[in-house]
């Protein structure tokens, strides 16, 4: 289950006021979140991606003091994770055409679609969770279906009739808030 | 997994950080640059004789008045830059406020002055050491500062970099105030503000390589 910006921030100001353990315990909650921002936005090869990942972990360690505790965490950790992936394309010198460099630029789409995918994770939290499982592995984080299957050690058409029949539900479900 | 690994030995090495540990720091770079600077024309350019004298006049006060203002509000603006995301800086326009009452002061001592003497009162006696002596003691003070940084998160290294040269500039002009015994607006607002400008594009220069993290 990912966190929400309440829950992260909480969990920042524990480890700024020196909690280890919690702290241990955003760390790891940031990693998915890392992954995705960095998947949405560049066509690297998944150690590029992982090293950016690791990069920001870093940088979110030793800049921890510039977190202002009474402004958004989010906002700060995409700040930072933004200025690691151009410093990474600045570095690697590796001069793609970037369409839509705004998009990338400007933080506060990604912060929106932080949000969704928090309802999306209440939606999810509904569904049985190898269903869950797997729709977020293959449709949130973009891991293929062998590697999704691999992780949840279960066979690739499970997968995909997993996805499918969650997918399903959860329409179903969101038809009938509606209405 | 490689994460988790690294994940466990940042979290070994967690010291509580103050609430307003980005202030401290820049505190301390400020406060050491500046010693440093006090010292240093102490040690060359020497304070001025009548130090205690005209520290109770006008001019020395407006100087310092100047001078200050400008560094208080530059050092906001570093210490906001200072954050990833430091997000737009509205109130930027606000620094140009010292400038425009100085000019306002610098016009209406002109309109007091008969036009013959304002040449002499514009070039002082030191017009061509000014920015340079200001420009040099700003420099303490711009370590300092980029000391301060080495910790900090900046994602607009220009505009910190330029940030930063402003705050040195100013408080290194006021540093230069013990010294210099101009008294006319108008001096004041020309080759101090030079030198102070001249440490901010400094900054902005260099700021970009120096700051990086």
């Amino acid at each position: 289950m990912r966190a929400s910006e309440d829950d992260l921030r909480a969990m920042m100001i524990a480890g700024l006021d020196g909690d280890a353990a919690i702290y241990a315990a955003l760390l790891s909650a940031l990693v998915p979140l890392l992954r995705a921002f960095y998947r949405r936005r560049m066509t690297g090869a998944q150690d590029d991606i992982e090293d950016l990942v690791q990069e920001t972990l870093i940088a979110v360690h030793t800049r921890r003091a510039t977190y202002d505790r009474d402004r958004a965490f989010t906002a700060w950790l995409f700040a930072v994770a933004r200025y690691k992936m151009i410093d990474h394309f600045r570095r690697s010198k590796n001069h793609c055409p970037i369409e839509g460099l705004e998009d990338i630029l400007v933080a506060e789409g990604f912060e929106d679609s932080t949000n969704a995918r928090m309802d999306m994770n209440r939606l999810l939290g509904d569904l049985p969770p190898k269903q869950a499982r797997a729709i977020r592995h293959t449709r949130i984080e973009g891991l293929s279906v062998a590697e999704a299957a691999e992780h949840a050690g279960i066979g690739e058409s499970d997968v995909k009739v997993s996805v499918h029949r969650g997918l399903k539900t959860l329409a179903a479900r969101i038809m009938g808030e509606r209405r | 997994m490689k994460t988790d690994a690294l994940i466990r030995s940042l979290a070994e090495n967690v010291k509580a950080v103050p609430r307003y540990a980005v202030g401290r720091r820049l505190a301390i770079g400020l406060v050491g640059g500046g010693v440093i600077s006090l010292v240093a024309i102490m040690l060359s350019l020497g304070i001025r004789p009548d130090l205690l004298l005209a520290m109770q006049g006008f001019s020395f006060w407006v100087k310092w008045t100047y001078t200050i203002s400008l560094g208080i509000g530059a050092i906001i603006v570093t210490a906001r830059l200072a954050r990833p995301d430091a997000g737009r800086l509205r109130h930027l326009w606000l620094l140009a406020v010292p400038v425009a009452l100085l000019a306002l002061l610098g016009v209406a001592e002109m309109s007091r002055t008969p036009p013959g003497d304002w040449l002499a009162m514009w070039l002082g006696r030191s017009w061509r050491d000014c920015p340079r002596n200001v420009l040099l003691l700003s420099m303490p003070i711009f370590v300092g500062l980029l000391w301060a940084y080495r910790h900090f998160a900046p994602t607009n290294l220009r505009a910190a970099g330029a940030g930063a040269g402003l705050a040195a500039g100013a408080f290194g002009a006021a540093v230069y105030c013990i010294h210099c015994p101009e008294v006319s607006a108008i001096f004041v607002l020309t080759w101090y503000t030079l030198g102070i400008a001249l440490a901010t594009a400094l900054g902005a220069l260099i700021g970009p390589r120096v700051m990086r993290w």
